[in-house]
């Protein structure tokens, strides 16, 4: 397997001022020297509290935020610098109802994003057909957003994600809204996705679907890594990844 | 490109057309625009209100929805979460915004057909347009400069997230520097300096020579030339600021809601 996601010692910090006159400033440290990597058709997952920083790793992989110091390369490229030939090989999923234009249909969504990502006319209809069957979407592709369930504009935004049939999917807790059908068939497609050779890059708060999916995956808090290894490995003697972790966040924040 | 464009174009127009605001902008506006300038023009002693009142009017709506739209776009787009989508997309960011500006440009191009049919059917205004050709070459220069300003506006604005503010801020000056209602003339000598390094007020000084008729084309061309050099000028100032945002927005992180 090859690497296609390298972290070395990456730092971002948020700089915020206050006050009119007399300007304080505020430097947060999100991402706080931490390092990994991920290796082709691998589900990484990336787990830590709110706030430990998973957020703002995966939005600086996916090349929308510059890192302030350290190795951010996707593909042996940098994600601040050469994100142009990252780009049209990878897609990201946020969770939430956020993403998607609400006053158009979900085709005339995924057409709109399938123009974007600079497919191929002919490819175009074939593809938005079998993602919006995929995520269960055909009966309802030709209404409104506006007027579709959270759960349903968050299996557009995985349809979405789909669009480029992207090397590399990065999910920041895709599954926060989702009823459990729609959560169980997230999980299907991210198990398809790995048997097509894909790679993903996954948050969630659900550490028993971090078990049942991750090959291997990073807990980070406060910007750092307090533990790396596969879901076993972390779990140890401990009933349950959950148990293990909860244990880890405790034994550093003490 | 093109695809991108056009796509970004009619994508542009749907959401547009779905917002009340935007269709207050377009449709209510120029008709209000219209009663407040013919009334302030009815005991001026001018005879040609198709000069001030109707394109007056027009062009106050047409610059409202560019200043709601094109540049509240980058906004509603923070706000819905799309921004960092199109900004990562592999069609490039200018595109896709030059895209939307031009949808939304020629949307906006309906208020001054609703400013002229406001001035016909409430005041009977007699229509005179002596040069209609010069007219509709001064009509696209305009265009062409509005959607470049529009370009530089919306570039700047993705870099900050007080957007509703600056577009606020711009709407108003830019009707009293450029003469959309009255002549620059009138404005005292500092303050038209300002208004002569904007490309509007060559614009509108082009349109409202064709609708009293050209008796200087020399002049006019003159008009037009630095009309084009200021178009020129603005668009290079795009890209290059285009090429900058693409490295500060990431530093800054100003392409979501924080």
């Amino acid at each position: 397997m090859s690497q296609v996601i390298c972290v070395e010692n990456l730092k971002r910090e948020f700089v915020s001022k206050k006050g009119l006159f007399k300007k304080e400033i505020k430097i947060v440290k999100a991402v706080d020297g931490i390092s990994f990597d991920v290796e082709r058709g691998e589900i990484f997952g990336l787990l830590g509290q709110n706030g430990a920083g998973k957020t703002t790793t995966i939005k600086m992989l996916t090349t929308l935020l510059a890192p302030t110091s350290g190795k951010c390369e996707v593909f042996g490229y940098k994600s601040f610098g050469e994100e142009n030939h990252i780009r049209s090989r990878i897609n990201f999923i946020f969770g939430g109802e956020l993403g998607v234009y609400k006053r158009l249909s979900a085709r005339d969504n995924l057409r709109y994003f399938a123009n974007l990502y600079l497919i191929p006319q002919k490819e175009q209809n074939e593809r938005i057909e079998q993602i919006l069957k995929l995520v269960d979407l055909a009966d309802r592709a030709d209404d409104l957003v506006e007027t579709y369930s959270k759960g349903m504009i968050q299996r557009l935004q995985i349809a979405r994600g789909l669009i480029n049939d992207p090397e590399i999917l990065f999910m920041d807790e895709p599954t926060i809204g989702l009823d459990p059908v729609g959560a169980r068939m997230l999980r299907d497609i991210i198990r398809r996705l790995k048997n097509e050779g894909k790679t993903v890059l996954l948050t969630t708060h659900n550490l028993a679907e971090v078990e049942e999916l991750c090959d291997r995956l990073v807990i980070i808090n406060k910007g750092r890594v307090i533990a790396e290894g596969t879901p076993e490995s972390i779990k140890g003697n401990y009933n349950s990844l959950e148990d293990s972790y909860v244990e880890i966040v405790k034994g550093v924040s003490a | 490109m093109i695809k991108v464009i056009i796509s970004t174009m009619i994508l542009q127009m749907k959401q547009s057309f779905a917002r009340p605001m935007f269709r207050f902008c377009l449709i209510a506006n120029p008709i209000l625009n219209t009663i407040l300038l013919y009334e302030m023009f009815r005991e001026s002693g001018a005879t040609n209100y198709m000069a001030y009142v109707t394109l007056g009017a027009g062009l106050m709506g047409l610059w409202g929805c560019i200043c709601f739209s094109s540049a509240g776009d980058i906004n509603r787009e923070r706000f819905s979460g799309t921004l960092a989508l199109i900004f990562t997309a592999p069609a490039r960011f200018p595109i896709i915004i030059l895209g939307k500006i031009i949808g939304n440009t020629i949307m906006s191009l309906l208020t001054m057909i609703i400013s002229l049919m406001t001035s016909v059917i409430f005041f009977r205004i007699q229509l005179q347009l002596a040069d209609p050709l010069y007219f509709l070459i001064a009509l696209l220069a305009a265009i062409i400069s509005f959607i470049v300003i529009s370009s530089v506006i919306a570039c700047i604005l993705t870099l900050s997230r007080k957007t509703e503010l600056y577009m606020n801020c711009i709407e108003i000056p830019i009707i009293l520097l450029c003469g959309f209602a009255f002549p620059v003339s009138v404005l005292p000598f500092g303050i038209r300096i300002v208004s002569y390094t904007l490309a509007p007020t060559y614009a509108v000084e082009l349109m409202r020579m064709a609708v009293w008729g050209i008796t200087d084309k020399a002049e006019f061309c003159e008009k037009l030339l630095v009309l084009m050099i200021l178009t020129l000028i603005y668009a290079l100032i795009s890209a290059f600021l285009y090429k900058k945002i693409d490295r500060s927005v990431r530093i800054a992180a100003t392409l979501e809601v924080a």
